[in-house]
């Protein structure tokens, strides 16, 4: 039986553009299937957004590449305002200059720009993305700051910055006075695949940033952030292993292949006009703007619903997944990353399996570094 | 006081429909979001400036079943709500 889905989805992510000003070591866009021959002529992102708008979508999100590198952008963000919209961005930072920041904040409708910064001072930050690059982000952050936008930021934590997380929210929260940052780790996608020596965790590295991470969190009250990397998997697998350990009732979502809910509410355009469900996944097509109609895709397309089905697949059909005691806990993590990984992203993802992470000798995080809102089993 | 101007919606509001008849008011300028029953989602599509609230409360009575006595009060009220909220406006 279908689920029953919106008419239209809330949000849209845009790969605005392929380009970007820098290369980092471990970027997921360059080197994946998201790097697409060419970018779209202003005219088919108008055209678009028009239909965007008529379809009542909320909210996008712009991002590349480095969205800021698209001479017309302003044009494109008139566009989304004009059609009743709002916006964020993801970018790097170093392009953010107090014109573009006044600019986003005149329009009104801008939800957040999440600038980069992976380290507390320029060796760690720029070991990745490139010399001169901190210094950059920083004053694009505090062009943003000064226009009042809602600023956020994201360290990807990789090799060469693993012991600079508590630098990191030092340098963050108290130096510069934000709320908070969020957290991720280089993924074995697009150019970091091919960097994976230099840049990727070791099993080792992986359970020192979950410790680190775990520690700087409580220190500051819950204020550092993770939808997936080494901080959200502290989270999880300690929980599952205290779950089963307990041999606590399943998990909400568990034993099935639940880990993604972006097909229910949003759809990503890649930099070339081909809706994909999400920009990490880009070998799923699904059509081209302009020329399909995006509700038809959203309501019909059998790739789309084969995916949104995903969530039905039981984890117990993996050999895999054979034996494993932690299937009630596990929700099989991310389809994109199974895809890069098995070229299937109807699999549970090697990447985040908690038992091959113990299996390599992994160790998990002291549970006492949980915060107490954190440490029930019953998820 | 009550308002003798026609109540009209203000047209930065999106109206998000869905299949059930349900649909999210959205107001893009502040990112805040209204879930909205079907006969709200109906009056919503009639503050179009030409219609004055009794003939919505009129066309409520004969399109909808078991439509409660006091139906007129919560119109008026749903709609000084949106007035409030800078939703609506009258129209003269
Ligand atoms: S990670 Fe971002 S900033 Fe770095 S090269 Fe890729 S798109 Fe550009
Ligand atoms: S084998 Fe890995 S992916 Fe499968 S249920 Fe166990 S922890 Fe989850």
């Amino acid at each position: 039986m279908k689920r029953k889905i919106m008419k239209t989805p809330k949000s849209v992510d845009l790969a605005t553009t392929n380009n970007c000003n820098l290369r980092c070591k471990y970027c997921s866009h360059f080197s994946s299937p998201g790097e697409v021959a060419g970018d779209l002529p202003t005219e088919e992102w108008l055209q678009f957004i028009e239909e965007l708008g008529r379809c009542s979508v909320m909210n996008l999100t712009l991002e590349g590449g480095e969205t800021f590198v698209r001479k017309d952008l302003k044009k494109i963000i008139d566009a989304i305002v004009k059609n009743g919209m709002r916006f964020s961005i993801l970018s790097n930072g170093t392009l953010i200059t107090e014109e573009w920041a006044e600019f986003l904040a005149s329009t009104g409708r801008c939800s957040s720009v999440q600038v980069s910064i992976d380290g507390s001072i320029p060796v760690t930050h720029d070991s990745c993305r490139g010399e001169g690059t901190f210094h950059k982000a920083l004053q694009g952050l505090a062009n943003l700051r000064k226009y009042k936008l809602s600023a956020t930021v994201r360290m990807t934590i990789h090799r060469k910055n693993v012991r600079d997380i508590e630098g990191v929210a030092r340098l963050l929260i108290d130096e510069l006075g934000l709320s908070g940052f969020s957290t991720n780790s280089a993924s074995h996608m697009g150019t970091c695949k091919q960097n994976a020596e230099q840049v990727q965790l070791t099993v080792e590295e992986r359970g020192l940033a979950m410790e680190s991470l775990l520690l700087v969190n409580k220190k500051y009250g819950g204020r550092v952030g993770a939808m997936a990397g080494p901080l959200a998997e502290a989270k999880h697998w300690t929980k599952m292993v205290q779950a089963e350990r307990e041999g606590a009732k399943p998990f909400s979502g568990g034993g099935y292949l639940t880990s993604c809910g972006g097909p229910m509410n949003k759809i990503a355009i890649r930099a070339d006009g081909v809706m994909v469900p999400c920009l990490q996944l880009c070998t799923i097509e699904l059509g081209r703007i302009n020329k399909d109609s995006l509700a038809d895709v959203w309501q019909n397309h059998p790739e789309l619903w084969r995916f949104r089905e995903r969530r039905e697949i039981p984890l117990t059909n993996f050999e895999f997944c054979k034996d494993c005691k932690f299937i009630p806990y596990c929700r099989g993590n991310c389809p994109a990353l199974a895809d890069t990984f098995l070229g299937d992203p109807y699999h549970p993802s090697p990447d985040a399996c908690l038992k091959r992470f113990l299996e390599a000798g992994g160790k998990l995080p002291d549970e006492k570094l949980l915060m107490e809102k954190e440490a029930c089993a019953c998820v | 006081m009550v308002e003798t101007k026609n109540p009209v919606a203000n047209s930065v509001m999106v109206l998000r429909e869905e299949f059930d008849d349900w649909a999210v008011l959205f107001n893009p300028d502040t990112g805040q979001a209204f879930g909205m029953n079907p006969i709200s989602v109906y009056i919503w599509k009639n503050l179009d400036g030409k219609h004055p609230v009794g003939e919505i409360v009129k066309d409520i009575r004969v399109n909808y079943n078991n439509v409660p006595g006091e139906v007129d009060e919560h119109v008026n009220k749903f709609i000084a709500d949106l007035v409030e909220r800078g939703f609506v406006g009258y129209k003269a």
